[in-house]
């Protein structure tokens, strides 16, 4: 790369078939019990603003995380697919990356994860109409936040405003932190040192978040599951979530 | 309408309610300008040289600096444990302000001036375990009686020095000039 | 500038100085902030790190341990204590909410004085005029006249409580929750005490279990202790290399979050729980080739599968299934408990356990360990609540004083709390939040919120081991609020005499620290320390004390040798369903405050913000019923309205209503919001003195209404033309 040299992301990101990619998460549904303790933990730790009734009910709910569950059969047989939480998938060929006008939705190359750049971000959401996942929302008004609620907010996230499109960032401020930490004790990151804040706290240990080029990571042996499946894993998007479906 | 308004137009007093208008409205752009421009007053005129001067390090006041985010900014005590063996406490009429802060136990309303927007999340640490020291970017501090950016924080700024410093370095380079380093 | 304005140019300019501020993206004032660092940095804090406390959850009486990142002196993130035995780091959706309790806006700020109950109309109190509205209530009421009504946590306040009333011979302090009457604890401790000669929460070790059967037990929601629970399902459905994965069969008329997630939902007819149990419990034996206990011999199976509405090919198979299994584990809980024959159906099924050899064995049933302090407390059933409101209402007790519960909204409407506070001339409400009680007391004295407190909690169950979680202040006292013990404390060291005797502590941690004294030198602990104070810091900073190693006890008795005959529960009431009321998994008990829990969807039906009714949709279409259609439901007891849900998973003869909604107070983002089902409930008992509120006939009628529920799921026509 030539010394000063603004080098413009071309419009497909750069992604290998096959590649592994950094950060990766295994969801298993067998274990999953739908308690929303994920979804709680998220909005907590990423101050996302709650949207009252009549929003939630336009669909404009902020989850960054939702639990699926569909039903099938008819009663006394009906059955509810197992629990599954979607998160943005971090794909490493993302469809929302391309569309955006502003590369304000743009894939990071260091953390090999989609990032969501707010100050870029110009509302347009295309990369909500392209993402085939539906896990991007957007801030349709500057939501309201009473005092002392303001209290809580984690000083290591944006607090996002109205106009901007936003999605899980699998909590890439304890990634860094992690990362600053083992930096400063001059070692490197260990497994299980960085856990976003759904897998901290799910009590039936279906999350499991790690490193997907390292080999010996718990989350990349779990990945190699025979059980291991990918949303919608036909359009080759590359997601780095895998979820264990079955027994 | 605006045949009443051309003939008024013809009127002298009119015309100068007019000029005062269009004055007052650039004035005020102008004020309007300057004050986004200038810091508001701090609560105390703190003088840094004077500090530096007396040979206290800025990592003493700002420990934060060398182990994580944020630099910090010492608390009341930590001022006044100095101050109230100083003599000049007494007699200097601004340090009135600090013996005031600290006797009614209440914290000092500093307005941070190295302030970076909402959206960047800046980190200490790495830089001066890089082997960066302060005034490589907050400049002469001990030059400065309330501290001035020696130049404007915005991203070319940082990502000029970060350029620069990785020019050997491509897998570093990726990490220091990808949007998620400072953005989330 | 000029030399002269005129009023009219002086306005013009004015308002072109206000147009230049917002043009320009405005002053100073806001592009710059104001960062007031500690005056007085506290012990453990740097600028700008993050400082964690370990504590206990208040959201649920179950002891998990809870650590808090605090920032500037600010809660900013719940996590689970890694070291609490009860939920090993983990956490459910109410703990980490409970920060939107914490700085909820409409948290009750400083002590006030109600004119009139009811009618909102409060005045600032100051603390001493509080304290001596406490301490007036202690001394000038005769000891029998006076009473305490306390939720199930915190313990020590119950611990204190009951010390004082002891010292000055009042009625010892009555413990209540909405979750312990819809769990029907006090029928299922007392089913243990009838099988086994103990009273107690029996402990069902699901976690080495590799067959699970649920009656209604919705212990991945709120029963007992859901964390905990939720980690011995993970561990059930991950096996070991010597087991395989684990099963669970749910017996419950409608599928409830823990049914959604068993390998088999098996809609039961309500009050036959029992009866099917002990029909499973027949074929096993027989399967087995043992001769037929006394406990199953007299149950027809073809009239159970007839009662209970499972095909007795059914039965067949799950009885094969059961006796097949290594480690069969048989749970009784909730709707099965709430019944007019609940004691009996808790006894039939936990005899099934009898039945596998479990009792003590791994995935098998055990006594939960006794806690480390001695425990003086239970939950009052219904009965118990509905002495307490007839002597409230006879005029013989002149001093109420309410802590930790809210029982206008948690009881029965027809139970009549609301009209017995009416004989009661001094009502005082130590409430955090303005919830329903608090509006009806004279004087609400408000505690600290529970991540601002001191205290201890005793796991009654979830842990294999003696669990003490330890409670201490993670953030300042965000507003002018007050321990309810240092109120006790001050109020009874005013009032001297025997009041002050019984209580000579200097404060809140004084009593704590007398109470926590016996642990010093007990053995076992997680740490040991020379004295109190050394202690004290190491429950803090471990959250609490346990014993290391399991102490679970194993259940003895001769089960199979009793006659047992459930029948089948009589229902209450006329109408062509039957109405089950639920917990709502994500609100719990009291969770409708905080927003962000209002805003999670519902597991199953992904509703949110709202109240709804569970209808299956054979039975909705021959009423003409379609989503979101009001419907009035009439009892008994009374009659609520609300939107219909058609549910596939319940059975066509039950409708459901979730709990946990339809307040008329308890702030801006719970008040007006759904209803309440206990209004529908008539407060019928069982045998154990719990409430047959699962026993239950309403009828449905048409309101010709229509409301959008907000749902995750669907959003498609929502607001615009039916679409199903």
């Amino acid at each position: 790369m030539a010394e000063n040299t603004i080098k413009i992301p071309e419009f497909k990101a750069e992604w290998k078939e096959g590649e592994a990619g950094r950060w990766g998460m295994v969801i298993d549904t067998d274990l999953c019990t739908g308690c929303q303790a994920c979804v709680a933990a998220c909005a907590m730790e990423n101050n996302i603003p709650f949207v009252g009734e009549t929003d939630a009910a336009y669909g404009r709910s902020m989850h960054w995380l939702r639990v699926e569950r569909f039903w099938e059969g008819e009663y006394p047989e009906v059955r509810t697919t197992d629990f599954q939480p979607v998160l943005c998938q971090q794909c490493g060929a993302a469809p929302c990356e391309p569309v955006c006008p502003v590369f304000a939705s743009v894939h990071s190359q260091a953390e090999q994860i989609n990032l969501q750049v707010y100050n870029r971000c110009v509302g347009t959401r295309y990369c909500a109409n392209n993402c085939p996942y539906q896990v991007r929302v957007f801030n349709w008004r500057d939501w309201e936040r009473p005092e002392p609620l303001n209290n809580q907010l984690n000083p290591d996230v944006t607090v996002r405003r109205r106009g901007i499109m936003e999605k899980c960032t699998f909590c890439i401020q304890r990634i860094h932190k992690a990362e600053d930490q083992a930096k400063a004790e001059g070692r490197e990151v260990a497994d299980g040192e960085v856990i976003p804040a759904c897998a901290q706290v799910c009590p039936a240990d279906a999350i499991v978040f790690g490193r997907l080029d390292d080999p010996e990571s718990r989350v990349s042996q779990l990945a190699k599951s025979k059980r291991g499946v990918q949303l919608l894993e036909e359009l080759g998007t590359q997601p780095r979530v895998t979820y264990l479906k079955g027994a | 309408m605006l045949h009443k308004l051309l003939e008024l137009s013809k009127q002298p007093l009119f015309r100068v309610g007019v000029l005062v208008l269009v004055l007052a409205v650039f004035s005020g752009l102008g004020y309007g300008l300057y004050t986004t421009q200038t810091t508001p007053p701090q609560p105390i005129q703190f003088p840094h040289s004077r500090h530096v001067a007396l040979g206290i390090q800025c990592l003493y006041c700002h420990p934060g600096a060398w182990r994580q985010a944020s630099a910090g900014l010492p608390s009341t005590q930590k001022c006044w444990g100095c101050h109230q063996q100083t003599p000049l406490t007494q007699t200097s009429v601004e340090l009135q302000k600090l013996a005031a802060y600290a006797e009614n136990g209440m914290s000092i309303p500093w307005v941070p001036v190295a302030m970076l927007p909402d959206f960047v999340h800046f980190n200490h640490r790495p830089h001066i375990a890089a082997g960066l020291n302060c005034e490589n970017c907050h400049g002469e501090v001990g030059k400065m009686g309330i501290y001035e950016n020696p130049q404007v924080l915005n991203m070319g700024w940082c990502l000029t020095c970060h350029r620069e410093r990785t020019q050997d370095d491509p897998e570093k380079r990726i990490k220091l000039l990808d949007c998620g380093t400072c953005h989330y | 500038m000029t030399k002269k304005l005129s009023r009219r140019e002086f306005i013009k300019l004015a308002g072109a100085g206000a147009a230049v501020t917002v043009l320009t993206g405005c002053g100073p004032a806001a592009r710059y902030v104001r960062r007031e660092p500690y005056a007085l940095m506290p012990e453990y804090n740097y600028n700008g790190q993050s400082t964690y406390y370990a504590t206990t959850c208040r959201e649920c009486p179950a002891a998990c341990g809870l650590v808090v990142r605090t920032m500037q002196g600010r809660a900013i993130k719940v996590e689970g204590n890694q070291r609490n035995p009860v939920n090993l780091g983990k956490t459910c959706a109410r703990g980490q909410a409970s920060l939107h309790g914490l700085y909820n806006p409409d948290r009750i700020r400083n002590p006030l004085k109600q004119a009139g109950r009811g009618s909102g109309n409060f005045s600032d109190l100051d603390w001493e005029a509080a304290i001596q509205v406490v301490s007036a209530a202690l001394k000038e009421n005769r000891p029998s006249e006076i009473a305490f009504l306390l939720g199930l946590a915190p313990d020590h306040l119950f611990d204190l409580v009951n010390d004082l009333t002891k010292a000055i011979g009042a009625p010892a302090p009555v413990r209540f929750g909405a979750l312990s009457m819809f769990e029907s604890r006090v029928t299922l401790s007392q089913a243990a005490q009838n099988l086994f000669g103990k009273a107690g929460l029996p402990y069902f070790d699901i976690g080495r279990a590799d067959l699970v059967f649920s009656f209604g037990a919705n212990f991945l929601e709120t029963w007992l202790s859901p964390v905990a629970y939720t980690r011995g399902y993970s561990q059930m459905r991950k096996g070991q290399s010597t087991r395989r994965r684990g099963t669970l069969i749910q017996f419950e008329a409608r599928m409830s979050q823990t049914g959604a997630v068993a390998d088999e939902w098996i809609p039961v007819r309500p009050g036959t729980e029992g009866l099917v149990a002990l029909a499973l419990g027949r074929l096993v034996a027989e399967i087995s080739g043992a001769p037929l206990p006394k406990a199953f011999a007299g149950v027809d199976v073809a009239a159970a599968a007839a009662e209970s509405g499972i095909p007795e090919e059914t039965l067949h198979r799950l009885a094969k299934q059961y006796a097949d299994a290594t480690n069969p584990l048989a749970i009784p809980g909730g709707a099965a408990l709430a019944q007019s024959n609940g004691l009996k159906n808790a006894e039939s099924i936990l005899a099934l356990n009898a039945l596998a050899g479990n009792l003590g064995q791994p995935g098998g049933l055990f006594f939960s360990p006794a806690a480390p302090l001695p425990d003086e407390s239970h939950p009052a059933s219904l009965a118990e609540m509905s002495e307490l409101i007839q002597k409230l209402e006879s005029g013989q007790v002149k001093a109420l004083f309410i802590h930790g519960v809210n029982p206008v909204f948690e009881l029965p409407k027809a139970l009549g709390f609301e009209k017995a506070l009416k004989s009661v001339p001094l009502v005082i409400s130590f409430a955090t939040f303005p919830d329903e009680t608090a509006m009806q007391a004279d004087y609400v004295i408000p505690d600290h919120h529970g991540l601002e407190s001191w205290g201890y909690q005793r796991a009654l169950t979830g842990a294999g081991q003696p669990v003490l979680s330890g409670a201490q202040p993670v953030v300042a006292p965000y507003y002018d609020t007050r321990a309810t013990a240092d109120v006790l404390l001050a109020a009874a060291a005013q009032a001297g005499g025997k009041l002050a005797e019984a209580l000579p502590f200097k404060d809140e941690v004084a009593y704590i620290q007398s109470r926590l004294l016996p642990l010093v030198t007990t053995p076992d602990g997680p740490y040991t320390a020379p004295e109190i104070n050394t202690f004290l810091a190491s429950f803090q900073q471990y959250g609490g004390w346990w014993q290391n190693g399991e102490a679970l006890t194993t259940p003895v008795g001769a089960p199979l040798e009793k006659t047992l005959a459930p029948g089948v529960a009589e229902a209450h009431g006329k109408g062509e369903f039957f109405l089950l009321s639920f917990v709502s998994p994500v609100l719990g008990e009291a969770g409708a405050n905080k927003p962000w829990l209002q805003e999670i969807p519902d597991p199953t039906t992904t509703v949110m913000w709202n109240s709804w009714l569970e209808i299956h949709p054979a039975a909705a279409d021959e009423l003409g019923l379609h989503d979101d259609d009001v419907v009035r439901v009439v009892s008994e007891a009374g009659s609520v309205e609300l939107p219909v849900y058609r549910y596939p998973a319940i059975r066509p003869d039950t409708i459901a209503i979730p709990f946990g909604q339809g307040h008329s107070a308890y702030g801006r983002y719970a008040q007006g919001r759904g209803v309440n089902p206990l209004d529908l409930v008539y407060p019928a008992l069982n045998e154990a003195g719990d409430l047959a509120l699962a026993g239950m006939k309403v009828r449905l009628e048409k309101t010709g209404r229509k409301q959008t529920l907000a749902r995750l799921e669907s959003r498609m026509g929502v607001y615009g033309e039916d679409e199903h």
